[in-house]
């Protein structure tokens, strides 16, 4: 069997959440196919400038085929057209220059996809909001299988994915809620899907006392890993966080790990580490209580999954209904949607508090049953002999005629979002 | 306050959630969620409530919109008013036919009224001025209240939240607390580093087992000594025992301080005595990470 793995950017270096989730998955079913990834030169997301040499390279055995991109973003006109696209009427047109806008604009990329189609049996797309996934699922039309890293952002709700969604081969969901938001807004449900994730590379052994070494770290503490960021939630983490060392003089002390995007606060029980290696941030991640999540939107939490992997409660934002709903069904943690939710979970899950390590426990018991390797690949491979035993082939949707394209008709993406039901998916 | 109830090995979040929203409201005396407490921002409760709100620049204002005001016209009015003139003639001749205007009516009413009115007049304006005067003494005891009120209410803040805090942290402790001795209660009871002798039957008790009546407190440990069948120490060495016994009994607290954790032990030393200490530390319920890997937890 021959896949490939197409993603907007790939490399070692970078720990981007879908980035990083294709890098995971093309290096564990290289184990069992032959995986090629084709990707761009990219490395900045905000900018796609071209980084990388256009070629071919070898990464952790897997094959990896860049391609340049044709222009960077413009972050002016990218902010224009999406405030056009997702809050007023707008014709498809806009929508597809949005998408070229968004970027990473790559025609070699889908030239090369027309070109090597009969070569592979499926093409893994990952992220469907950039224009690789789009682009290139209508260029292999019938063996495109999507993996959307969707979350409840307005960018689903545009109405040039409608076709993508209904279209592909088959869809490997993050998440339950992941699946009931892209059903809601597409009515995709006659496509083969089932919920996977990803895994992680989780250390057999973690030395907790070293990193308490290392960065000083002599009082308990809650870590947050990831981009310091106001969109991830981090200013109202900061908020409550100063709010609760106010009352709880002597509770947990907050650890930042990750590059920071926002000012963190100066706080004597605030630390920000910055960036880590792995062998680091796990060390932390065992040294800690609990990890927080703060961020509102999210497919799929890949610390909280390694959190839970090494036996820590989540303590995540109730209001990013992925999160919730993972913490409910894993009873691996706890959420909050206010200030005095957050205090009195960050006391109940502190270590010496009387269910934080119940927490943890089932949390690592959900990671062992639904996001260990074994289970993921057996997820993927079980999906490809079902594509491959499934032989009726569909047709794509009618492309709309040059003048429907211009017709400004279509409803704001973020109102159609907004009007799918929201909430965690409990069952 | 209640405890958090876990009563089985598996949790349900639900259940605790739903356990953490009651304490919220137990605390809070009302639960509003966020849209709630958003509606109530929009209505600007806020403005009401904060004292930072009390204007207190009252008599700046009222000077700066306080109107010049110059004394209202008016005008003095006697009998031999309406006849009064400049010109010597005209009031020759209006005194002369002043009988004839008298048979025709009385004007004497008339100009005793606006006397009258005009001595009102002068009255009323009086009364103003001084009105104007008690104005400014009222804005200026009107902004003394502002401030004063602004203060307290800044005052009655800053109390409110530090007995919120005092609360909070003896609730915290409260509960700490109890946590640490539900740990210490169903932890399995684990071996000391150094295990105590084995008991071994005693010797006939020696006579120092009874204190002298006029034995002090400080001999105590020495009798307990006595009575594990080690030898009573000389009287010399009595004090430098009791004060070896008082230093481990400080290091055992010291190790014992909450918040303090394996890093502390192994900043302070190292290898293998520092792990036993942990692990003395952590059986009785001190908080503690394990370094051990997934599977081994």
């Amino acid at each position: 069997m021959k896949i490939a793995v197409v993603v907007q950017r790939y490399g070692a270096g970078i720990n981007g959440g879908a980035e990083l989730h294709a890098r995971y998955i093309a290096e564990r079913l290289s184990r069992h196919a032959t995986v090629e990834v084709l990707t761009t030169c990219a490395k900045d997301y905000l900018t796609w400038k071209n980084e990388w040499p256009v070629g071919t390279e070898t990464i952790r055995k897997v094959t990896v085929r860049r391609f340049p991109v044709s222009k960077p973003r413009d972050t002016a006109d990218f902010g224009r057209r999406s405030a056009g696209v997702f809050d007023h009427t707008h014709s498809l047109n806009d929508e597809l220059q949005w998408l070229d806008s968004e970027g990473p604009r790559s025609p070699s990329l889908i030239a090369h996809l027309h070109k090597v189609r009969d070569d592979f049996d499926f093409f893994l797309f990952f992220s469907a909001r950039y224009y690789h996934a789009w682009h290139g699922a209508r260029a292999v039309h019938g063996k495109a299988i999507l993996v959307p890293t969707a979350e409840r952002d307005p960018a689903v709700g545009l109405s040039m994915f409608g076709p993508l969604f209904r279209g592909v081969r088959a869809i490997m969901y993050n998440s339950l809620e992941e699946r009931a938001l892209i059903n809601g807004v597409s009515a995709n449900q006659s496509v083969p899907g089932v919920v996977v994730g990803v895994g992680s590379e989780i250390p057999d052994r973690t030395q907790p006392w070293r990193v308490r070494k290392k960065f000083n770290l002599k009082r308990p503490f809650a870590v947050y890993i990831g981009r310091i960021d106001e969109n991830k939630g981090c200013k109202t983490l900061f908020d409550y966080f100063e709010r609760y060392t106010r009352e709880f003089p002597r509770g947990l002390d907050l650890v930042l790990i990750g590059n920071a995007v926002l000012k963190v606060p100066n706080h004597p029980r605030i630390r920000s580490l910055g960036f880590l290696s792995d062998e680091d941030k796990f060390d932390a991640l065992a040294a800690a209580d609990l990890l927080i999540m703060p961020s509102p939107y999210e497919s799929l939490s890949m610390v909280a999954l390694e959190a839970w992997a090494l036996g820590k409660p989540v303590l995540a934002n109730g209001q990013c209904d992925v999160l919730r709903g993972q913490v409910v069904r894993s009873n691996g943690g706890l959420y909050y949607d206010s200030y005095d939710e957050f205090a009195e979970s960050m006391f109940a899950l502190e270590g010496s508090g009387p269910i934080g390590a119940v927490l943890g426990r089932q949390g690592r018991e959900f990671f062992r049953r639904h996001y260990a390797w074994s289970v993921i690949e057996k997820r993927y491979l079980e999906m490809f002999d079902k594509l491959k035993r499934d032989t009726a082939t569909s047709t794509p949707e009618p492309w709309p005629g040059w003048w429907a394209r211009r017709q400004k008709n279509l409803p704001p993406a973020r109102r159609v979002v907004d009007n799918v039901p929201s909430g965690p998916v409990l069952r | 306050m209640s405890d958090m109830q876990v009563k089985a090995d598996a949790v349900d979040v639900e259940a605790i959630m739903r356990q953490i929203r009651a304490r919220v409201r137990e605390k809070r005396g009302v639960d509003y969620t966020e849209g709630e407490v958003q509606e109530l921002a929009k209505v600007k409760l806020e403005q009401f409530l904060d004292p930072k709100g009390v204007r207190s620049d009252l008599v700046e204002q009222f000077r700066r919109r306080r109107p010049v005001s110059a004394a209202p016209p008016n005008y003095a009015f006697e009998d031999d008013t309406i006849y009064a003139t400049h010109r010597g003639l005209l009031r020759t001749m209006r005194r002369l036919l002043n009988p004839l205007l008298k048979l025709l009516f009385n004007p004497q009413p008339i100009a005793e009224a606006l006397h009258i009115q005009s001595k009102v007049n002068a009255d009323y304006h009086e009364r103003f001025r001084q009105s104007q005067e008690m104005d400014t003494l009222y804005y200026e005891l009107a902004h003394n209240l502002a401030l004063e009120v602004t203060r307290l209410g800044i005052e009655v803040h800053n109390l409110k939240m530090r007995a919120e805090s005092l609360s909070s942290r003896m609730d915290f402790d409260e509960r700490r607390g109890r946590a640490l001795e539900s740990v210490v209660q169903y932890r399995p009871p684990q071996p000391r580093q150094s295990p105590p002798p084995a008991p071994r039957p005693q010797p006939p008790a020696p006579t120092t087992l009874v204190p002298p009546p006029s034995s002090s407190p400080a001999s105590a440990p020495a009798q307990s000594l006595a009575v594990d069948g080690t030898t009573p120490p000389a009287p010399g060495t009595e004090s430098a025992n009791a004060g070896d016994a008082e230093r481990r009994r400080r290091r055992r607290r010291r190790r014992r301080r909450p918040g303090q954790t394996m890093g502390d032990q192994n900043g302070a030393t190292s290898g293998a005595p520092a792990e036993a200490e942990t692990a003395d530390w952590v059986a009785e319920g001190g908080h503690e990470s394990s370094d051990a890997g997934p599977d081994e937890q």
